[in-house]
């Protein structure tokens, strides 16, 4: 575009690194908290590059070695701090209310895509709009209606409530990438006498494939670090993650290290998977208005 | 009753989209408006300690917020929040994405680098700047300390004045790369030409970006900020690990105050009015902007 200077450019790159350093900063201190012992955690000033390494927090939270055969220790302080359970509660949300979603709002997000009918988009607006609802006004009347019906402390119940919470991101982004695909492919094969099931299941859902794996992975990753429907429609059950982040504060302190680990094991997947899509993750977070 | 794949096939064969729509319809009707209507409903009642059961109490709760001190401190925290982080994010968002636009080689990773803040559970972020803004052995305490900014009489989170701060910066952390990436998207996309004739005609790149840059990105910063501002408006997570409102109501946003209502003291039907105050200001100013802003879906 515009020619820029050496000395501009130098300025820049450095200005660019120092910039995404300072954001990456925390990260890395809370990664490395993960492998310090108390000593360097409760160090003043605080041990930022050089520590002792250790992997003792992982093995507390995790029980790689002892966690078979003391599953349920209560650490001094009241802290029960092996939480492989809670990623296996996390796993199955995230997976379960994932695949619920998806498949709701392919078949959605192809009908709003393909199909014209009377107040199409008053429909697409009333989606939008339940995407605006602040999370705390649904968990209140759901704590009641869920304890009513028994869905409390289950599986079922948080899956539900995840898959509904990413719907409308779901079949807005879906509908746009249905928006991609010509839709002279599917008169063309109408033609040829083939139905609408057809045309979806065997040409449109292939085409869209990237576009409906981009969905699944966003979808996966707003169950994972859901808050407050999980904090209000859980009582012993099960635990996501974040919720029980806070168990770790205890009446004889906080233990940084372990909360550290678990944090680490938890967001590292998500790192991963949000690499995969990032060329389409503009457009995700913008529920499918902006493309770039 | 089962739907054979034969039955499937003939419900989906036709050209009516009501079928493709019904799962997602049944979804959203049972997961948010019958919610909200019991949500209603509940506004009216109360819970009566005593007799354990909810009771009718008419207009009560509603007339209640009206000299509800903590309610208006918690309306206020609320814009205050929305206001200023929404601005930070805004601002900086399209400076850092104005500094990373650009082929050179290496920035693909920085964009790259600056995504992975979007994962992390926003409550463990809270937890992340609860050590980092620790009184005593804090990274960011000791910084400012020795930088003389503070003198180590206040914690950042329990001092009234420095609460919010301490909380919003954990928001602008996490936050801020959206609205990069989002920048960065717009900016890629927009048309060189315009770029090359203000080239020709000299004008300063402070002018360019005013007269140029800014009007082509206006539906960018748009949806960037409708999202973005929902998300800031019905703010929870991060003062419940970090603060749970305190110190005072320094730190109360009406999500946090209506759950605590709800959950902490047992006013089931007053917390419920307050989630409803909070929806109906929500819905009120987004699809106003939706409308002002002409963002189309």
């Amino acid at each position: 575009m515009i020619v820029e200077s050496q000395a501009r450019r130098m300025t820049r790159t450095l200005a660019a690194y120092m910039v995404v350093a300072l954001f990456v900063f925390p990260l890395y201190f809370w990664a490395t908290t993960a492998f310090k012992n108390a000593k360097d955690i409760f160090n003043t000033p605080p041990t930022v590059w050089v520590f002792e390494p250790t992997l003792r927090n992982f093995e507390e939270v995790f029980g790689i070695s002892l966690g078979f055969f003391r599953q349920q220790e209560v650490l001094p302080g009241g802290g029960n701090f092996f939480m492989a359970p809670r990623l296996w509660d996390s796993i199955v949300v995230a997976l379960g209310s994932t695949l619920l979603s998806v498949i709701v709002a392919t078949l959605a997000g192809y009908s709003l895509s393909r199909m014209d009918f009377r107040f199409r988009h008053l429909f697409v607006g009333w989606v939008l709009s339940t995407r605006m609802m602040p999370p705390v006004a649904v968990a209140i009347p759901m704590f009641f209606i869920y304890k009513d019906i028994g869905l409390l402390d289950t599986y079922t119940g948080i899956i539900l409530i995840h898959a509904v919470m990413n719907l409308p991101l779901a079949v807005l982004l879906l509908k746009s990438f249905f928006d991609d695909i010509p839709r002279d492919i599917d008169e063309c094969a109408m033609i040829d006498g083939a139905s609408r099931w057809i045309i979806f299941r065997r040409i449109v859902l292939p085409m869209a494939r990237g576009g409906v794996a981009a969905t699944a992975v966003l979808c996966f990753i707003f169950s994972w670090t859901e808050f407050i429907f999980v904090l209000t429609l859980t009582q012993t059950g099960l635990k996501t993650v974040p919720v029980v982040s806070s168990s770790f504060v205890t009446s004889t302190g906080t233990a940084w290290g372990n909360m550290a680990a678990l944090g680490v094991a938890a967001t590292a997947p998500a790192f991963l998977f949000i690499l995969l899509v990032q060329k389409q993750l503009v457009r995700g977070l913008t529920l499918g208005s902006l493309k770039e | 009753m089962t739907l054979s794949s034969q039955g499937i096939k003939r419900i989906l064969t036709g050209d009516s989209a009501l079928p493709w729509l019904a799962p997602l319809l049944a979804m959203l009707v049972v997961f948010t408006i019958y919610p909200l209507i019991y949500n209603i409903w509940l506004s009216f009642h109360e819970y009566a300690p005593f007799r354990r059961r909810l009771e009718p109490v008419g207009t009560d709760n509603w007339q209640a917020l009206f000299s509800d001190e903590r309610f208006w401190d918690s309306l206020s925290v609320t814009f205050t929040y929305f206001g200023v982080v929404l601005i930070i994010q805004v601002v900086l968002g399209m400076a850092i994405a104005l500094l990373l636009d650009s082929e050179q080689k290496g920035f693909g990773v920085l964009r790259a680098l600056l995504t992975l803040t979007l994962v992390i559970p926003p409550a463990i972020t809270g937890m992340m700047f609860l050590l980092i803004e620790d009184p005593e052995f804090g990274v960011l305490t000791w910084l400012l300390e020795s930088l003389g900014i503070l003198d180590g009489t206040q914690p950042i989170l329990a001092t009234g004045s420095t609460a919010l701060m301490g909380v919003m910066l954990a928001d602008i952390w996490q936050w801020t790369p959206f609205m990069v990436l989002i920048f960065l998207a717009g900016l890629r996309s927009l048309p060189p030409e315009p770029y090359e004739a203000a080239m020709l005609d000299g004008a300063s790149s402070w002018q360019t970006f005013r007269r140029i840059t800014l009007p082509l990105m206006g539906k960018v910063i748009a949806v960037a900020v409708l999202i973005r501002g929902i998300d800031l408006f019905r703010i929870f997570d991060y003062m419940f690990v970090m603060t749970s409102g305190g110190p005072g109501t320094s730190t109360y946003t009406l999500s946090l105050y209506a759950w605590q209502q709800t959950f902490s003291f047992i006013k089931w039907g007053y917390g419920a009015t307050i989630s409803l105050v909070s929806l109906i200001l929500i819905l009120v100013i987004a699809n106003l902007f939706i409308w002002v802003a002409r963002v189309r879906w």
